[in-house]
């Protein structure tokens, strides 16, 4: 294999290559710097490949290896359309509040219930988009029960990380893994949901050992929350009905597009055409204006960075380097990918290190098996653990830190807001260990399942 | 007429580091010009009399109204005696963390209709008037532009108002 590494290593390091590999290192830098907005330094780095000729517009735009998946945004906008529709229903109020007196407002019970519910709310939706829907009336039930309501702001962030991890289109890296490896919603069924939900069992019996004790509430605070009417909540109920209706037909879609060769984006959008139809939308402006768009933009122009340093063989060269590392061994790369992505994604945002290892497994996978091409390459059987560990790695290592995952970040936001600011320590604390934990139960998944029972 | 003639004339206004027990208090006693009326806002000056702030009922209603019911519609869901639970939190803030601080204000000779013009746009209900140095000598409160409407129409006032 080795002899086949070295043939491949002709990576000419050019004048394109050191300026390619300059842009993206400064790009980096600068966003890890966090002084100038992440959006804003995307789309400068993007625009300098073209304008440099490193990578041309026809690439940028209409390449989906060297420009911008427009399978990844689509899919995104099409969700976020659903949701922005979906939110004034008050649903989502109707859950949490429901979730709280299902709890029988006692402490701990509401921390285990709202993580699960957040956790299997963002395995659908997006994860920063499950929390501001659900930390609002954690608030709430908070303050209703005079407890401190950060232990229960932390708990959330990470439940929606671990729930994020489970599907297909529940965490954005694995919507750009899914796009690039043409894997299929099913596929992530099969692979990482299973694993997912003895992660998400491990942390909800240990956030009780961390919690469980120090949570404790008077019996009449109980009463506010018990006293809470969650029919009220429901703001719209036959818009409720046609959005749940058009939900329901869209997951079926997502289970089934790999059978019926649709990409996901396509399931998506028709998902979002349909409740926009339907749902008796006069004017879409609003919907259409809340997407998320420094988000979407943010992915394009990274898309574009990335293929310039793609072209110029930065990528290829990196991937050379991995498997000298790991001397070809594919269980010793699984191990890297899933433990650097996890330690990565913990302190720079995951979505430019899944855009960047994406190639680079591809690369990887072009050293490894060069005859190979296509689905036959991509969906490799030895190439497999390591799409799944990459994606494992990347969604999880978020919990690691408060920078770790956008969710976090949001958490850490409202807490400030409330006047009971979390410190990068604290959240590191329990965040570190429990995204530790989280990783070893992945580790020995992947080791069992695809090493020694390869199914 | 301009502003300067329908003001009154400012006399008790509030300090950055008063606490909103102080402020209140003070909405409370204060009183509009002649009038028995209790302000709805005060202006927050400084040491130097520099106009830093407003600070008006609304703010204080705003400072118990928790952040998160701006997020989510969670109005149905609150309990009897919760505001009177956020009235005793928030009693020892300081002015300066609540008061709106981007003040609108207009120069002492501009004409009424400018200050509509300003009333209607922002929703300002009282517009601090101030003097060629910009310390604020005055406040023009919608009513008052109300009653100048008022005479207006009824043809008391002659309009131009030499």
């Amino acid at each position: 294999m080795t002899e086949e590494v070295k043939a491949a290593t002709a990576v000419v390091m050019g004048a394109k290559f050191w300026i390619a590999t300059a842009i993206f290192v400064l790009v980096y830098g600068l966003i890890i710097a966090d002084k100038i907005h992440k959006t804003i330094l995307a789309i400068v780095g993007a625009t300098t490949m073209i304008v440099l000729r490193i990578v041309t517009q026809e690439d940028a735009f209409h390449n989906m290896d060297l420009g911008v998946d427009w399978n990844v945004i689509f899919l995104l906008i099409s969700m976020m359309i659903i949701i922005n529709i979906m939110r004034p229903t008050g649903v989502f109020e109707y859950i949490a509040i429901k979730s709280a007196k299902v709890a029988k407002g006692r402490p701990f019970a509401i921390m285990a219930i709202f993580s699960v519910v957040t956790a299997v709310v963002s395995a659908f939706l997006d994860n920063v988009t499950t929390v501001l829907l659900i930390a609002p009336v954690t608030l709430l039930i908070c303050q209703a029960l005079d407890l401190d309501v950060v232990p229960f702001l932390i708990t959330e962030a990470i439940a929606s990380n671990i729930g994020g991890t489970a599907t297909l289109i529940g965490d954005p890296p694995n919507i750009m893994i899914a796009s690039k490896a043409q894997l299929d919603f099913m596929d992530f069924v099969y692979n990482l949901t299973p694993v997912i939900i003895v992660v998400l069992i491990a942390y909800v019996i240990t956030i009780k050992f961390i919690f469980g004790k120090r949570l404790t509430v008077k019996e009449e605070l109980r009463q506010r929350v018990m006293a809470m009417n969650e029919n009220e909540a429901i703001k719209d109920p036959l818009l409720l009905k046609k959005c749940l209706a058009v939900l329901a037909v869209t997951v079926t879609g997502f289970i089934f597009h790999g059978m019926l060769h649709y990409e996901p984006a396509t399931i998506a959008l028709a998902g979002a055409a349909l409740l926009l139809l339907v749902s008796g939308t006069k004017e879409p402006h609003h919907i259409l204006a809340e997407c998320e768009w420094a988000t979407l933009f943010f992915f394009m122009g990274l898309f574009m960075i990335i293929g310039g340093v793609v072209k110029v063989g930065l990528i290829q060269w990196m991937a050379i380097k991995v498997l000298d590392i790991t001397q070809g061994n594919l269980f010793g790369t699984t191990t890297v990918i899933l433990w650097f992505s996890a330690f990565a994604s913990a302190f720079i945002d995951n979505i430019p290190y899944v855009a960047t290892m994406n190639p680079l497994v591809i690369d990887m996978a072009k050293q490894l098996w060069p005859g190979v091409t296509g689905l036959n390459l991509l969906h490799h059987p030895d190439l497999m653990p390591i799409w799944w560990a990459l994606a494992l790695g990347a969604c999880l290592g978020g919990n690691g830190t408060m920078i770790g995952a956008s969710a976090n970040v949001v958490v850490c936001g409202m807490a400030e807001k409330m006047g009971k600011p979390i410190s990068f320590k604290q959240f590191m604390l329990y965040g570190m260990p429990l995204m530790i934990e989280s990783v070893i139960i992945c580790h020995v998944y992947i080791w069992l399942r695809y090493y020694v029972m390869k199914i | 007429m301009k502003a300067k003639d329908l003001m009154i004339t400012v006399t008790e206004y509030l300090k950055p580091d008063h606490t909103l027990k102080d402020a209140v208090n003070l909405l409370k006693v204060a009183q509009r010009g002649e009038e028995r009326v209790g302000v709805k806002g005060l202006p927050v000056l400084d040491e130097a009399g520099k106009l830093v702030g407003m600070l008006s009922m609304r703010d204080i209603l705003k400072a118990v109204h928790p952040a998160y019911m701006n997020m989510m519609e969670l109005g149905d869901f609150t309990w009897d005696g919760m505001l009177e639970e956020m009235a005793k939190k928030i009693t020892d803030k300081k002015v300066f963390t609540l008061m709106t601080r981007d003040v609108t204000t207009v120069k002492e000779d501009a004409p009424l209709m400018d200050c509509v013009d300003l009333m209607v746009k922002k929703n300002i209900k009282r517009l601090p008037v101030v003097d060629k140095t910009g310390k604020v000598i005055g406040m023009l409160y919608e009513r008052d532009v109300f009653f100048a409407i008022v005479k207006a129409m009824l043809n008391e006032n002659t309009g131009g108002g030499k």
